[in-house]
């Protein structure tokens, strides 16, 4: 038989702990992130970053959309992304590549602080998701799968 | 420039997000909770035990990679916090659900930008689970 008395206490206090950890976390946190948009850090950075992009063949258009994507989360670099998919101003082989990067590590400081709060790692879900994406994006953008799909894609189907 | 509005705005997305927070993971962390006052999750677990052994997780730890993909990663806090998992166990849930999570709304942005949402949650999906399979081979 259920024990409800127990249940019940486990649940109640329980579910609200949890959510006082992660509002202790989130306030703080989006404020940050507010003020760092405000003052364009990422607009500023992202000129810094466009050189490095080379490595992976991609054009400095692609920095915004992945900083913004990789700090700030799918939510707000989907704007961004789409925008730059829209003015035609960022190529096929470009986008795709900043999706498999930001696919698999986006949204890099709220996701990452609420696990931690959970009491995960921080060095190896930052890190090692940091380093996981920047392997496997190389490895797509050298491979010739990548090459060859580019070539049926020369226009960017959007909004389709 | 920072203003009042900066401050503001930061406050109001402290309090939005802290209630898309709350309407998820109260829900999640009372059923999961209940599951574990019921023989359910002692079946659960069992079920799911051979398989999560390759990434190093207790098979209740399953409900919350299926809430995480299926839903949000606030659906998943719920579930890790109500399951009191070990220190190890958190990282490698944590790594897995941060690479591949929210498939039904994620996969839609992809698929606006012009790549085929079935291939990206493919690719998430294979890198979480070899995440998790080398993180339980090094931690």
């Amino acid at each position: 038989m259920v024990d409800w008395l127990a249940f019940a206490r486990e649940a109640g206090r329980g579910s609200l702990e949890s959510v006082a950890i992660m509002a202790a976390i989130i306030f703080p946190l989006m404020l940050l992130m507010e003020m760092a948009r405000d003052a364009q850090l990422l607009d500023r950075f992202s000129e810094k970053v466009s050189p490095v992009l080379k490595v992976f063949g991609m054009s400095g258009e692609a920095s915004l959309p992945l900083l913004v994507g990789g700090v700030f989360g799918l939510a707000y670099g989907a704007g961004v992304i789409i925008e730059s998919a829209r003015s035609g101003r960022i190529t096929w082989r470009d986008l795709f590549l900043v999706n498999v990067f930001l696919s698999l590590c986006h949204s890099v400081i709220e996701d990452t602080a609420l696990f931690i709060a959970l009491g995960a790692d921080p060095v190896v879900i930052l890190g090692g998701r940091l380093v996981l994406a920047v392997v496997i994006t190389y490895l797509v953008s050298r491979s010739g799968w990548l090459t060859s799909r580019e070539r049926g894609k020369l226009k960017v189907p959007v909004g389709g | 420039m920072i203003t009042v509005s900066t401050v503001k705005r930061g406050l109001h997305k402290g309090f939005y997000t802290t209630w898309e927070l709350t309407k998820v993971v109260v829900p999640v962390y009372i059923v999961v909770t209940f599951l574990k006052y019921t023989p359910a999750m002692d079946f659960i677990a069992r079920f799911c035990e051979p398989a999560m052994k390759i990434l190093g997780l207790p098979g209740e730890a399953s409900i919350v990679l299926v809430l995480g993909n299926l839903l949000n990663i606030y659906a998943a806090i719920g579930a890790i916090s109500s399951l009191h998992l070990s220190a190890k166990a958190i990282t490698i849930l944590a790594t897995m659900l941060l690479i591949s999570h929210s498939l039904p709304i994620e996969s839609a942005v992809s698929k606006k930008t012009g790549v085929s949402p079935l291939l990206m949650v493919g690719f998430r999906l294979v890198m979480s689970l070899l995440a998790g399979a080398a993180l339980n081979l090094l931690l």
